[in-house]
């Protein structure tokens, strides 16, 4: 084990405390003024990380009790042989619906939004960087999830199995909308997901406790950096497979239809980009939680600090290459099997690692049995054997129909339950304390986990047994003479074990979670991390100096002096919400963020563009277009109160450490935003150019298909043109932006807006080509691609619109100038990938087909 | 981010992006030739698949090599300025990250090179 790093950044033995006491007359009440939450009916526009988190990990729970509810009716259905309960097409309905719900409205909201809560907590920051963003992932989530769920009570919930591979979800197989509730439906919830990814990467970087350097970070928020990184490269394949399918189903643009050059293949690939990874996305995190309960339940520090941060880094890029493995090693056809079983085996030396760190741990220190520790305990356990019939599965001498049984169910709920369920249950034990008034309690907290331990493993082991002689997955009832009727109802009886399990969790959270913030239980297991500090909505009074990773434990008084407001930032410099931003890597103080307080924007914002997704799934084009406009427009109105530029002079926020309120350019904390945003849209074209290329491999000599022309190479070259000189005014134009003192030049509005000509004039140029030579994106799926193309263009070209009229509206409101340029910049990052992304994709388009010369 | 700090996130990350890239030399090469029916073509007498796949492991393998030695050596001199906490740990973890990419790039290149590439 590492001996206890001391300050090396600061270069102080004992940290001097920065602020003397006593504390001016009024400090504290107005930083508690500048945070308190909204009261009535305006309480739902509340921002704060603390709300904001319970609600979603609340709604998130929510999720996992109705996919539960729908398991026990499959259970209760199969309990017995030729089983009425429910009919078959209801059956195909309930399981889409329980595994959809359960891995992308439960599992990845659920690990995001535990985050959302600790995150700021645990690195004593007032808040995420971008409050609103994750009130606006919020809304989006809770409105467009229910009703996505909702659909099951009119049958018209998606049936095709949840990862809804065509041909069988396209139109001609699935000519009802419940395809399209998919698709648009968790299509829309990605995007949410992706929201809350940009908020954490940023949150991790820049907003710490000053000298919470990248080597005294909690393994929580490694943990969940990775997981945030690796949610921004997967999620878009998983975007992009919905966007075309959806395109295929609407327009008829043959994508995944063999017939016209299309390949179903295009889908699997796509989705096992994304859905390989999908299980250590939601097992990372999971891993961050136990990586913070062990050392508390142990009293000692964690063991091998760096190794499990290796471990969490090389599984973060690891996984993503299993994917590929599996496929050309071993063909497609057996992906669905080999996804569930290589989570297990190719995880083992990264997880291997991270196992034997905590055990190290508990072994060096002394484990006490609390609930959390159980948990902790049961998801070693299970997981292990999930593990273990992960190695079988994939060695195992029967065929693929035999794979396909309910031995792979049996496996992968041990994955999933072991390896994320049981961890969220140990860390609900443990942080209750954080939120409420009192901690949940030990004895049903000891049912809770019995039931549920017991229940899982009665449900679940006997199915490896039922998958073996011969039960295949996914059917809706079987006869009599099959012989597993006994297993089954052993394996019913353990779900409502299960069932039980939660719902003495429920009685307990009833009786004991009493939210609240000033007044919370307080450290009760004796932790050593920032979230145990005494707090409030504003999180902690003032904002912790720490000297190692357990400043709890080594730095003594540190609650006591925290609250007193002898460290940094004890009161609010600008009179608003404000955070303290420090640098990336040493986390030193970098400069005052000011944060958005409560608005009815984000929620306004994310019910119209939940409306506009759900309503696009039921045909009504028009309403759904007006709340797509109302959605835009409320987003303009957030965004209008944001970049407030320079208030005030900078502020000392003790210790003679002076900061700006204001600052512009790479260290600004939307500009990393924007540049993760950036690397997001990359990843949805980088798919969308990988699809393109996979057509053309699938399609031999038709590439393009006869009787297509490709466009004459002067109009690509015009279209190029015209986009690099956009590119260049707004360069010309932020020169002109620069300068100490505050000016706004003419010349910088009227640049913009002929850039803006430029650019969409580029766009036209090509789609105008496109339509000259006749193309038709539904004869073949040459010209499918090749539109898809050129659509994402158009959009990403009007998204840049929008921005420019935004940037030009803000100068002529005098919102804009030389120092006060943030929305300049955030228009002019995304103006230059939108450039890059344009030049590539006429690159391909047009230089493809000729470099390979048809063949 | 400074350019040094840019630096050393990249050595840290050296070995794991060369397996990234050695990863999409192979799958891209070996899927576009086995899509098209090309897989037996060859090269000077090689096979295009298996030359592809040994030429890409042992570039790729030798920069990561580089990267392990490079993380060595600055770790060694972090260690001599004990006020360098950030820059000790970054360094140590990227030994550790590389010398994992050795084991990992190595067991990937050999695995493409015994299955068989278009079954
Ligand atoms: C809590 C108790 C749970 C019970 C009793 C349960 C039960 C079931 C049952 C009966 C099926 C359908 C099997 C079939 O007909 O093929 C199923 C499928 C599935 N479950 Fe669960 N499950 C539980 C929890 C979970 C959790 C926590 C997750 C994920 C985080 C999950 C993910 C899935 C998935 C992905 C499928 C496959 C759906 C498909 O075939 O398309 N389950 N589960």
């Amino acid at each position: 084990m590492n001996a206890p790093e001391r300050p090396g950044s600061f270069g102080e033995q004992e940290p001097e405390l920065p602020n003397p006491l006593p504390r001016p007359e009024g400090e504290f009440e107005a930083l508690k003024k500048a945070w308190k939450a909204p009261r009535g009916i305006s309480f739902i526009t509340a921002v704060n990380n603390t709300y904001v988190g319970l609600w979603y990990v609340g709604t998130a729970f929510l999720f996992f009790i109705l996919a539960g509810i729908l398991a026990l009716i499959m259970r209760a259905q199969l309990a017995a042989p030729e089983g009425d309960l429910v009919s078959h097409d209801l059956y195909n309905q309930l399981f889409t619906m329980h595994g959809t719900v359960m891995m992308f409205l439960f599992a990845v909201p659920a690990v995001e939004a535990a985050s959302v809560y600790l995150l700021p907590n645990m690195q004593a920051a007032r808040d995420l960087p971008f409050p609103r963003l994750s009130a606006y992932a919020f809304w989006a989530y809770f409105v467009g999830g229910l009703v996505f769920f909702g659909t099951i009570f009119f049958g018209l919930s998606p049936n095709g199995g949840w990862f809804m591979y065509p041909p069988l979800t396209g139109t001609k197989y699935s000519p009802a909308e419940n395809a399209d509730w998919w698709l648009l439906g968790i299509g829309f919830i990605e995007i949410s997901a992706i929201a809350g990814a940009i908020e954490i990467i940023v949150g991790v970087m820049k907003t710490r406790a000053v000298g919470m350097s990248l080597d005294k970070l909690p393994v929580y928020s490694w943990a969940m950096l990775v997981f945030a990184v690796m949610i921004v490269i997967g999620f878009p394949a998983i975007i992009l497979g919905t966007l075309l399918l959806e395109m295929e189903r609407a327009f008829d643009w043959p994508f995944f239809i063999a017939e016209r050059g299309g390949d179903p293949l295009l889908w699997q690939h796509l989705f096992w980009f994304f859905g390989h990874p999908e299980v250590y996305i939601i097992f990372l995190p999971a891993t961050g939680m136990v990586s913070m309960i062990v050392p508390t339940m142990a009293q000692t520090s964690l063991v091998g600090y760096r190794l499990i941060v290796l471990a969490l880094i090389a599984t973060g890029f690891l996984s993503f290459g299993l994917w590929v493995h599996h496929m050309f090693a071993t063909g497609l056809p057996k992906m669905s099997l080999s996804f569930f079983s290589a989570a297990s085996t190719a995880v083992a030396v990264p997880s291997g690692i991270q196992v034997f760190a905590w055990i190290a741990t508990i072994a060096s220190g002394r484990m006490k049995l609390t609930t959390p520790s159980l948990f902790i305990i049961g998801f070693l356990f299970i997981f292990t054997l999930g593990g273990l019939t992960g190695v079988m599965v994939a060695m195992a001498p029967f065929d693929w129909q035999a794979h396909d049984s309910y031995f792979v169910v049996a496996h992968l709920h041990y994955v999933l339950i072991g390896g994320m369920v049981f961890p969220l249950f140990a860390a609900f034990y443990y942080w209750a304390p954080v939120a409420s008034k009192h901690a949940l309690s030990e004895r049903l907290g000891r049912w809770v986990f019995g039931l549920m331990f017991l229940g899982m493993n009665v449900t679940f082991l006997p199915m490896h047994i039922t998958g073996l002689i011969g039960m295949p997955r996914r059917v809706y009832t079987y006869p009599v003479e099959m012989g597993w009727d006994a297993l089954n109802l052993v394996s019913t009886i353990g779900a409502f074990m299960i069932a039980a399990g939660v719902a003495v969790f429920l009685f307990d959270l009833a009786r004991n979670f009493r939210f609240t913030l000033e007044d919370n239980a307080g450290n009760v297991w004796n932790a050593s991390t920032l979230e145990w500090l005494p707090n409030g909505t504003y999180n902690t009074r003032s904002i912790p100096s720490v000297v190692s990773r357990d400043p709890l434990w080594d730095q003594s008084n540190l609650s006591k002096d925290v609250e007193d407001g002898r460290y940094y930032l004890p009161g609010t410099a600008t009179g608003g919400r404000e955070a303290l931003v420090t640098s990336p890597f040493d986390a030193r103080p970098q400069y005052i963020l000011q944060v958005p307080g409560p608005g009815w924007q984000p929620v306004l914002a994310a019910v119209f563009t939940a409306a506009f997704f759900l309503l696009l799934t039921v045909k009504f084009v028009f309403t759904s277009v007006i709340c797509g406009v109302l959605a835009v427009g409320c987003v303009i109105w957030w965004l209008w109160e944001t970049d407030p530029g320079p208030v005030r002079p900078p502020a000392d926020i003790g210790g003679g450490i002076v900061v700006p309120v204001y600052v512009t350019g790479p260290m600004n904390h939307s500009w990393w935003a924007m540049i993760v945003l950036m690397v997001v849209s990359g990843m949805v074209f980088t798919c969308l150019i990988f699809s393109y290329l996979f057509l053309w491999l699938v399609n031999p000599g038709a590439w393009p298909p006869q009787g297509v022309r490709i466009p004459d190479w002067i109009w690509p070259s015009l279209s190029a043109l015209l986009y690099c000189a956009s590119a260049v005014l707004i360069a010309v134009a932020s020169r002109q932006l620069r300068g100490a003192d505050r000016r706004n030049p003419r010349s910088v509005p009227i640049l913009i807006g002929v850039a803006l000509l430029l650019v969409s004039g580029a766009a036209a140029v090509d789609l105008w080509t496109q339509w000259g030579t006749n193309l038709s994106p539904s004869a073949h799926a040459y010209g499918a691609a090749v539109y898809a193309i050129v659509s994402l263009q158009i959009f990403f070209v009007l998204t840049t619109f929008i921005m420019g009229i935004y940037t030009i509206a803000r100068w002529l409101a005098g919102r804009l100038d030389s120092v006060r340029r943030t929305t300049f910049d955030n228009t002019m990052l995304f103006w230059y990938y939108t450039v890059g992304q344009g030049l590539t994709a006429l690159l391909v388009v047009h230089g493809f087909p000729r470099l390979t010369g048809g063949i | 981010m400074s350019g040094r700090r840019t630096g050393q996130v990249l050595l840290m990350l050296a070995g794991l992006i060369a397996w990234a890239v050695q990863f999409t030399v192979i799958y891209g090469v070996t899927s576009t030739l086995c899509g098209r029916g090309w897989a037996d073509a060859t090269l000077f007498g090689f096979g295009i698949v298996p030359a592809t796949i040994v030429s890409a492991t042992l570039i790729t393998f030798a920069a990561t090599a580089v990267a392990v030695i490079w993380s060595i050596k600055s770790h060694r001199q972090n260690a001599k300025r004990p006020a360098a906490t950030t820059d000790g740990f970054m360094s140590h973890v990227a030994i550790l990250i590389n010398g994992l990419s050795l084991v990992v790039i190595l067991w990937h290149g050999i695995s493409a090179l015994i299955l068989p590439a278009c079954a």
